[in-house]
């Protein structure tokens, strides 16, 4: 095929928002690792980074985007008009969203009163419904409510009328929530002088990344130079470059009955081929080696890590590089077997043909369990982070293989050790969370069927599968990353024996039992007959059906949590505590972040 | 001679034997005691997490009692000080906004750091009180050299030098700005506002004053 400029326009435009994915994610994650630690811990952590903002514009900030959205409602009513067919798929998707924004709102404008008192009519309105998970409930009542009469009036005459009802109603409460949840927001702090923009602390990273940018950028006399300012490099670029091969969404049809941007808004059949033409792959780079890549420049990193200790002129550095080359070359080892068994039952080496697979059978975890997890241990180790930093040993060896960087160069390897984590959650996710695929969301919309039984069926628009999908991906590589935080700062660091002991007798007998374990099931299965094998789908089916309901289930808890309403004691037995209170206590001066 | 030997040697340890804990199959196997640590911090993290964003955690001060976030993000947010903390100086007023000091100079002999420097002066011909009072035409305290020890405000007969502001002598960036002058100390309000006493009792005229009236009564 030849290589044309839009070709090489689309693989630059890719490449960038891998990059700049792989990027973000992991300045965000040296700052949540450092927020994340202090609240653990009871502390607020750095949020002190502040952009003040006029309040005009802060009000316009809210009111913007709801504007907007209230436009595209507004103009998808009026102006297109869908055909017959299409009338009870809409009507359901507007009632759904309307209601959802509608509880949303009032949910968060119900805690918000909770906490900060009643100011207006409206205000103790809310406050006199009381609990905030009260209005959750009621949504979630109303949810299902909308989706069952739905469903069971599908096809009656009456259903047409409720049909519309249904699509007015929704739409409107989708604008009066949006609109009036901005307005409302846009009123509550008209009397603030200015609003102070912390974005929860997200821009103290980037302050302290302009920081090392013009820090002093030291190299100890007798180093060697050269490949003392070469390893950063070897260290980051590895680093950043395999997510070239892990695809983030599903490939985007242009062509499939009538060509150009309009098939994005139709269906596709489920198995449809794109023609390479018409379709563009979410994925950088398009190898049949895949994997291989993936742990062939992953393998590079070492020399970065080793070369520094190296080239540094400090004992405490060559140390650090050796621990770190030992122990990459060992976890490599765990890492590069464990997903031997995966491959055996993709049959593929091609992580868009393993999401495939997923997405077709049952996602990776459920069928290589062991792997996953021996999997994740052995990438955390790979990274050198905390259980497994023992590179950096900071009690013993001062900061390993970086004691003599500084500036730029330091936060180098720094980001370099992020975005390990960030490429390993996006390989962990592709491989063993099924990448961009959701349960029961497949190329021609959502179908709840178990076992044949269909439950519930809804073709989607190509576009919006798509993009659902990679929004699954970016979801699932972020919580895979923060589950690494998370052990970060739950465990204490191995000691080096341990360290070894580990890797090699411990993890790696595990995983090759894997891989006979993997080979002797695949066998049993492959021989067995179709009768196994329609068994086998069934039970994939209700992995999905699990991944769904767990999935359902943690949202509503996780909403229930959240509105949950906060009673504190207050203590007023010191000096300092009653003048406090005559003050109005001192969180009214609060840091917004 | 007996107990002299006796007492020599090792000494006998005396104690009770502490079993080693249980090499149960969870704890040998790691991973349900990281599961049971992840649950831990997760729990902090969501909880922290949530007040945090929601605006709902403990206000430091008032509901220090209550688990979560309790710290206090200075400078905007500020813990006042105990009523009886001594902070900044301050000198009191009489009625009519004169300095209540009479210049007597028992506060700068009591200070041990010698930081309160007071030139005495008498009132005009003419004048009340004149040759009945004297007042500082002067009255300097060097706030980088004082100990905050309070020597000042227990010597002082006339309740004219209190610590009772509940401001701390700021960082400022000269040594000069330290130097505070008497326009400035009897500027400085008490921790109720007010820039009397609470203490008049020493007030010329009260029952409880020690001398004479102005009058000479």
């Amino acid at each position: 095929m030849p290589l044309t400029i839009v070709m090489f326009l689309l693989f630059v435009l890719k490449a960038f928002v891998v990059v700049m994915f792989a990027m973000n994610v992991a300045v965000i994650l040296t700052w949540a690792d450092r927020r994340q630690g202090a609240m653990i811990q009871d502390r607020v952590g750095p949020n002190r980074a502040v952009a003040w903002i006029p309040t005009k514009v802060a009000q316009g900030l809210a009111l913007g985007p709801a504007i907007a959205v209230v436009a595209a409602v507004a103009f998808v009513l009026v102006k297109l008009e869908p055909p017959p067919e299409e009338l009870a798929p809409r009507a359901m998707l507007f009632s759904q969203l309307g209601i959802l924004f509608t509880w949303l709102t009032f949910v968060v404008i119900a805690g918000k009163v909770q906490t900060r008192g009643v100011q207006s009519s409206f205000d103790a309105w809310l406050y006199s419904l009381g609990d905030p998970r009260r209005i959750f409930y009621a949504g979630l009542f109303a949810h299902f409510l909308a989706l069952f009469v739905g469903l069971a009036l599908n096809d009656s005459s009456f259903g047409t009328q409720i049909r519309d009802i249904g699509y007015g109603c929704g739409a409107g409460l989708l604008i009066f929530s949006v609109l009036g949840g901005a307005v409302y927001a846009a009123l509550s702090i008209r009397n603030e002088p200015r609003i102070g923009l912390r974005l929860a602390g997200l821009l103290h990273p980037a302050a302290d990344g302009l920081k090392t940018i013009f820090k002093e950028d030291f190299i100890p006399p007798n180093a060697d130079k050269f490949l003392h300012s070469l390893a950063p490099f070897i260290s980051f670029f590895p680093a950043l470059v395999v997510m070239a091969v892990i695809p983030f969404g599903d490939t985007l049809c242009f062509n499939v009955d009538h060509g150009g941007l309009g098939a994005l808004m139709t269906t596709v059949p489920r198995d449809s081929v794109c023609a390479a033409a018409g379709s563009v792959r979410l994925q950088v780079v398009d190898l049949d080696v895949g994997l291989l890549y993936f742990f062939a420049l992953a393998g590079t990193g070492i020399v970065g890590a080793a070369l520094a200790g190296w080239a540094s002129d400090n004992k405490y550095s060559l140390l650090g590089g050796v621990r770190a080359a030992s122990q990459m070359v060992s976890y490599e080892v765990t890492m590069g077997l464990t997903l031997v068994g995966a491959v055996m039952v993709y049959g593929s080496l091609r992580v868009d043909k393993m999401i495939e697979w997923q997405q077709h059978n049952a996602w990776g975890i459920f069928v290589q369990p062991v792997a996953f997890f021996l999997f994740f241990t052995a990438s955390v180790a790979e990274s050198k982070r905390i259980p497994f930093d023992i590179p950096e040993g900071e009690s013993e060896i001062v900061a390993g293989y970086f004691t003599e960087y500084a500036g730029m160069k330091f936060a180098m390897f720094f980001f370099a050790e992020y975005i390990a984590v960030v490429t390993s959650a996006g390989l962990m996710s592709a491989i063993f969370l099924g990448g961009w695929d959701l349960p029961f969301l497949y190329r021609d919309g959502l179908h709840i069927s178990i076992g044949g039984t269909v439950l519930f069926e809804q073709a989607l628009p190509h576009v919006l599968v798509v993009v659902v999908g990679a929004l699954g991906f970016v979801l699932k590589t972020l919580t895979l990353c923060w589950l690494q935080l998370m052990i970060r700062w739950t465990l204490p660091r191995f000691r080096y024996d341990q360290l070894m002991r580990l890797g090699w007798r411990k993890l790696l007998p595990a995983s090759l039992a894997n891989v006979v374990a993997t080979g002797v099931i695949v066998m049993a299965i492959v021989s067995a007959g179709p009768e196994v094998g329609k068994f086998m789908d069934l039970l994939a089916d209700y992995t999905k059906a699990f991944v769904a309901l767990a999935g359902l289930g943690g949202f509503i808890y996780f909403v229930v949590f959240l509105a949950k309403p906060v009673h504190k004691r207050k203590t007023l037995s010191s000096s300092s505590a009653q003048y406090a209170a005559a003050a109005g206590g001192t969180r009214s001066a609060r840091m917004s972040a | 001679m007996k107990n002299e030997t006796a007492a020599l040697g090792p000494k006998k340890v005396v104690g009770v034997a502490v079993p080693r804990p249980q090499r149960t199959a969870s704890v040998q196997t790691y991973i349900p005691e990281i599961a049971k640590g992840l649950g831990i911090t997760m729990k902090h993290f969501f909880q922290n997490t949530k007040e945090m964003a929601f605006g709902q955690r403990n206000d430091p001060v008032l509901e220090g009692i209550e688990d979560g976030i309790n710290c206090i993000s200075y400078p905007e947010q500020k813990r006042p000080y105990p009523a009886r903390f001594r902070g900044v100086h301050r000198l009191t007023q009489r009625d009519d906004g004169a300095p209540r000091c009479v210049a007597c100079l028992c506060c700068s002999t009591a200070c041990p750091a010698q930081c309160i420097h007071i030139e005495a002066a008498e009132y005009p011909e003419g004048d009340p009180r004149r040759g009945y009072e004297r007042f500082p035409q002067r009255f300097v305290i060097d706030e980088l050299r004082c100990i905050f020890c309070g020597f000042c405000v227990e010597a002082c007969p006339v309740d004219a030098i209190r610590m009772d502001t509940g401001i701390h002598a700021a960082p400022y960036d000269s040594r000069e700005q330290f130097i505070f002058e008497k326009e400035l100390l009897m500027g400085f309000p008490g921790r109720d506002g007010s820039h009397l006493t609470a203490n008049p009792r020493h007030e010329p005229g009260e029952s409880s004053h020690p001398g004479l009236d102005r009058d000479h009564h």
